[in-house]
């Protein structure tokens, strides 16, 4: 990308001029370490909360990725080439884990960054869903309003064509995220890290989430002599989290009762959402994967397995609310806070929000389980898959003139010991993805043991969904067939057809090339894992 | 006129059914906004249609005061939205209202601006969204993205073809005799215009302002698009109002919803006689 | 009479210099004047430009840039055949057929209601305007929660049935379509009922009354007299309906964001989703022009058409 480096580069060097300007009026500041190296720091740290039980599992020494971020941002702040402040957009209902103090006694990581670097963090919330718009926005229109933006990880590639955000290739030379450090880095290692990060073999984001989809089921219903006594009688195995999707689809049926308010499985069916319940059938259809695309680029889905897939897909709308296509998640926590279902596919943090006895609008408190996702028996064993949907990327605006700078902040916050203190905070949506955020007490109090276990082995289980450019046109033209099937509008077979016709044409606007590049390298991010039966 | 005892029931039966049906969406906004959580559930099996245990919490909630902390606390209160939603629209009513009522009477007295019927029809049925395009750029390009004025301008521009379309049909119906005597009596035009004129129409400016105002008000794509923190419209806002805790918050959009409504309608009550009179001025000759 | 359409200019009869009569003129129109040339060149020129490229945002070169992926008039033809534009359009044009005559029919029948005194006029008047009142997007999200099939509006449905109504509005098609057409009328009705009610009150009433001791039945009255007066009050009342629905967004886009599929998707659904979501702007561009020359041959129609209405 010849102009997006033309383009950092000088916005980079602009600002450093710029701000050496500024830094003459910028009064001396305390160097907090000092200030603060009596204050509950433990040994050999030289930055991080303080002030509660544990605190030091998130403090940290020169040399981590923390402390190699808050020096390099202090010494830029010595030269006078660091700015007042950043401006970070971010979804709404995620700011609170940045802003909140979490647990009683610690600061708000807002604070502690203000505190530890002089430099003010704004926030600017931006509406949940509306994040590449804002971002979309701001790009094309040069608005300059922020330096960072968090949008939807599978818009990297979108946005790296774009030419508005910046290449960190330079930066993570120089200063060494450490994110495929194997105790604590990404699941998966460098694959993870270039499937969370990467787009054509650069960086150009810095994950800050872990939208994995995850199974819930009430343990409550699962967990009743009747219920399973009337199951056993009817199916004649032992009611149990679903392993297959046969199994899955006839709990689902068992326990859906809409007159008395239950339905039996809750997972999203709107447009938008819908479809990460068809790719978890879809892609389970061969073994290791039943990719979309071949190698070639050739979509794969106008086929028998897909077809299948969306028939199966289709059919179990009948244990769902009959206002499934029109729920989005909030409608689908409002109604599982309530017990409206026995089980649902969510975001990993669900656990989080609504078996929490903070919570008084749950009444699903204790009774929440989860489990790994339903898969399909092939010859060589079980193959079950999620998938990774949404999930909030920071990347750097190149309308930004400290983007070095930003990258040290995104290094900051996304790296293992502070990213487990705010992922613990249930202030927000950013959800655990590292291993060392699994591994975590307080992240396992707030996410729960039952279901951090589940999250992590779900994690090497999850395919990913399309990142290339192009995604949205992509998503939208299988989006808007499934609708169509499931409203029953079109049979299964025509609505595989014509999402391959669609895709076919999206393809030649993109760009074959540039297509058959990314499909490849999305691939290789997929899992191979198959359970034994 | 006298009417038929059976019409009289027939006209009360016929308005009191229509009253009633017309009036469940807002009861429900105004019921849901007195109810908590616990209640909010509208695909339950338990529907409440009145809050059983009414409170005051989603008011308290969107003004940043929660009494119980379950939801996730709000990042911004709706003060700000309320004050950013009552500015805009006041402002882009001005613009629309002074640009409208001086182009009505320049047509419609002096022939000037022929072209200006068709072109503002034109502008009124385009659709927004087809030209948001060119309109962020430049809007950004004149640094009027998430500000006061540059909402405000855009405002009084898709609305000026409301204005202007009202006040020349009041211009066009006035009795033009009060005017020519004061013209034989020496004034100026432009006196006569500011003097004579402008007083006469109050109903009409009056009426006409309202329906403006009501526009400018009820717009949401416009602000989605223009806006991103510091002005951002009460109904922009309104979409933050969601939580992994408890899903949408029905309640504090409802709460919000209620506010929304009160400034339309103290201006229509306040206006109310110049609401008819403004819209039937020109047959009202008295 | 409001003679709202008449387009000749008004004759100038009074004897003051003409020259200064059509200087102040000028001043008067001209803030109009310059905010519409603000608001139409730029876009215009603009659109124009960049219909002819195959520009979007994602290219990473700027806009003015965007000659340099010219394709002619290549996204007209697409336009040409794009079944999802053109059943947008038509959807369009369903729901102001269905809508506008529905709230003409209802505001005028409650305008022949409220027409003469009875008592509690003032306060049943006042509160069927109450509906015009409440923000699009708030009524958005209430519509939604009333069309649950748990909801509100079928357990009203319910009352009238043995069993409990489940009918799921917003994942069906053709319910989801009348769901929105539903909260447009509700919304709206009331504004036609004012701007009716308003012009009826003001037909003269001394023919009414010739017409009465000539023993006209009420019928008669109200279609050779009553309405024949009221005929440009009522071209002002469809004429708003009609322009504001063909840009119907608000209520709908948050009761379902034109789903199911595309059930519920209009022209300026469509429009932002191909803005927002897909991102091909020059693509959006050609939309526009195509829109814009439509509507500009329509409303000259139109015009021409009112204008010869109204000449004596």
């Amino acid at each position: 990308m010849p102009i997006q480096s033309k383009l950092s580069r000088r916005s980079f060097l602009a600002s450093s001029s710029g701000a050496a300007a500024l830094a003459v009026a910028t009064p001396l500041y305390l160097r907090p370490d000092r200030a603060r190296a009596a204050s509950g720091l433990a040994d050999g740290m030289i930055g991080g909360p303080t002030g509660f039980d544990g605190a030091e599992r998130y403090q940290y020494g020169a040399d981590t990725p923390e402390g190699r971020a808050i020096e390099a941002v202090r010494s830029m702040k010595d030269a006078g080439s660091a700015p007042e402040r950043i401006v970070l957009g971010l979804s709404d209902g995620s700011i609170g884990q940045i802003t909140q103090p979490f647990p009683a006694g610690a600061p708000s990581i807002k604070e502690l960054w203000e505190q530890e670097t002089g430099i003010t963090l704004d926030i600017v919330g931006v509406p949940n869903g509306q994040e590449f718009t804002k971002v979309m926005q701001d790009i094309s229109t040069k608005g300059g309003g922020f330096d960072i933006y968090a949008v939807e990880w599978n818009r990297l590639g979108d946005l790296a064509e774009s030419g508005g955000i910046v290449n960190l290739d330079e930066y993570v030379e120089t200063h060494k995220p450490e994110w495929e450090a194997p105790e604590r880095g990404y699941v998966g290692g460098e694959q993870g890290v270039s499937l969370l990060n990467g787009y054509r073999g650069s960086t150009y984001g810095v994950c800050l989430d872990g939208d994995f989809q995850t199974w819930n089921h009430r343990t409550d219903l699962f967990g009743d002599a009747a219920e399973q006594a009337a199951f056993a009688d009817k199916h004649g195995y032992a009611l149990a989290p679903p392993k297959t999707w046969k199994e899955h689809d006839e709990i689902a049926a068992f326990f859906h009762r809409p007159d008395d308010g239950l339905i039996g499985c809750s997972d999203l069916r709107n447009q938008g959402w819908g479809y990460t319940n068809w790719y978890q059938r879809y892609v389970t259809m061969a073994s290791p994967n039943q990719f979309l695309f071949a190698d070639d680029g050739t979509a794969l889905i106008n086929s028998e397995q897909g077809v299948l897939a969306t028939e199966e897909y289709v059919a179990s709308l009948s244990h769902h609310s009959a206002d499934a296509i029109s729920w989005g998640w909030p409608e689908q926590y409002g109604n599982f806070a309530t017990g409206g279902a026995a089980m649902t596919c969510a975001f990993s943090n669900l656990p989080k929000f609504l078996d929490n006895p903070a919570n008084d609008g749950s009444s699903v408190t204790g009774k929440v389980g989860s489990h790994l996702p339903p898969g399909r028996d092939h010859a060589d064993g079980r193959i079950s898959r999620t998938v990774l949907w949404f999930n909030l990327s920071a990347s750097v605006s190149t309308q930004s003139e400290h983007p070095e700078l930003c990258y040290l902040f995104l290094q900051w916050l996304g790296s293992s010991r502070i990213y487990s203190w705010m992922t613990a905070n249930p202030g927000g949506f950013f959800d655990p993805f590292q291993l060392a955020n699994f591994a975590d007490p307080l992240v396992r109090e707030t996410y729960h043991d039952y279901h951090m276990d589940i999250v992590r082995e779900s994690v090497r289980r999850t395919v990913p969904t399309i990142n290339y450019p192009g995604a949205t046109a992509f998503h939208n033209a299988l989006d808007e067939n499934l609708t169509a099937a499931l409203t029953g509008s079109m049979s299964a077979a025509d609505a595989m057809a014509n999402t391959e016709r669609q895709w076919k044409r999206i393809a030649r606007r993109v760009g074959e090339d540039k297509l058959v590049e990314a499909v490849r390298a999305n691939k290789a991010a997929w899992p191979d894992l198959v359970d034994p039966v | 006129m006298q009417r038929s005892i059976p019409f009289e029931i027939f006209r009360y039966a016929v308005i009191l059914g229509i009253v009633a049906v017309s009036l469940v969406p807002t009861l429900w906004m105004i019921s849901m906004a007195f109810k908590p959580i616990a209640e909010w559930s509208a695909a339950g099996a338990d529907l409440t249609w009145w809050p059983r245990n009414p409170t005051l919490d989603n008011f308290r909630f969107i003004f940043g005061q929660s009494s119980t902390d379950l939801i996730v606390a709000l990042e911004r209160t709706a003060g700000r939205p309320i004050f950013a939603s009552l500015l805009t629209a006041t402002c882009g009513t001005l613009i629309a209202m002074t640009a409208g009522t001086s182009a009505a009477y320049g047509l419609s007295r002096f022939g000037q601006g022929g072209n200006l019927p068709l072109a503002l029809i034109q502008l009124r049925l385009f659709p927004p969204m087809a030209v948001m395009i060119p309109v962020m750029i430049m809007w950004s390009f004149l640094g009027l993205i998430d500000n006061w004025f540059g909402l405000s301008l855009i405002y009084g521009i898709v609305t000026l073809p409301f204005a202007f379309w009202l006040m020349k049909t009041f211009f066009d119906d006035m009795p033009r005799e009060i005017e020519d005597a004061a013209l034989v009596e020496g004034c100026t035009r432009w006196r006569v215009f500011v003097r004579i004129t402008l007083p006469m129409m109050r109903p009409a400016l009056a009426s006409s302002a309202l329906f403006v105002f009501i526009l400018n008000w009820s717009d949401y794509l416009i602000a989605l698009l223009l806006t991103t923190r510091d002005w951002a419209t009460i109904p922009v806002y309104m979409a933050s109002l969601s939580s992994s805790m408890t899903g949408q918050l029905y309640g504090a959009k409802a709460a919000l919803g209620v506010i929304a409504a009160v400034p339309p309608i103290i201006m229509g009550i306040a206006i109310q006689k110049h609401l008819v009179r403004g819209l039937t001025f020109g047959a009202l000759k008295e | 009479m409001t003679n709202v359409s008449a387009m000749a200019p008004a004759v100038e009869k009074i004897d003051a210099p003409a020259t200064q009569s059509a200087r102040l003129g000028l001043w008067l129109t001209l803030p109009a004047q310059l905010l519409v040339l603000f608001i139409a060149l730029f876009p215009i020129l603009m659109q124009v430009y960049i219909s002819l490229t195959d520009w979007s945002p994602l290219d990473g070169i700027p806009w003015w840039k965007a000659h340099e992926l010219w394709i002619g008039l290549l996204n007209y033809a697409d336009l040409m055949a794009d079944n999802r534009f053109w059943g947008a359009l038509w959807r369009t044009m369903f729901v102001m057929a269905i809508c506008v005559p529905v709230q003409f029919l209802l505001g005028l029948g409650l305008a022949v209601l409220f027409v003469d005194d009875f008592r509690g006029k003032r306060v049943l008047y006042s509160t069927l305007l109450v509906p015009m009142m409440v923000v699009p997007a708030v009524a958005g999200y209430m519509f939604f929660m009333l069309f649950q099939s748990g909801g509100p509006v079928n357990d009203l449905l319910s009352f009238f049935t043995s069993d409990p109504v489940r009918i799921a509005w917003l994942s069906d098609p053709d319910l989801a379509l009348i769901a929105v057409m539903i909260a447009d009328i509700w919304q709206w009705t009331p504004l036609m009922f004012l701007i009716l009610l308003a012009g009826m009150i003001s037909v003269p009433q001394d023919q009414q009354m010739a017409a009465i001791l000539l023993g006209a039945s009420w019928w008669r009255r109200f279609f050779t007299i009553v309405l024949p007066r009221m005929k440009s009050i009522i071209i002002i009342a469809l004429a708003i309906r009609v322009i504001e629905i063909f840009k119907i967004f608000d209520t709908l886009f948050i009761m379902t964001g034109g789903g199911p599929g595309v059930a519920t998707e209009t022209i300026s659904v469509y429009i932002y989703k191909v803005t927002q979501q897909e991102l091909i702007w020059s693509y959006v561009a050609a939309i526009a022009l195509a829109i814009l020359i439509v509507l500009s041959v329509v409303s000259v129609f139109a015009i021409k058409r009112m204008q010869r209405g109204q000449k004596p």
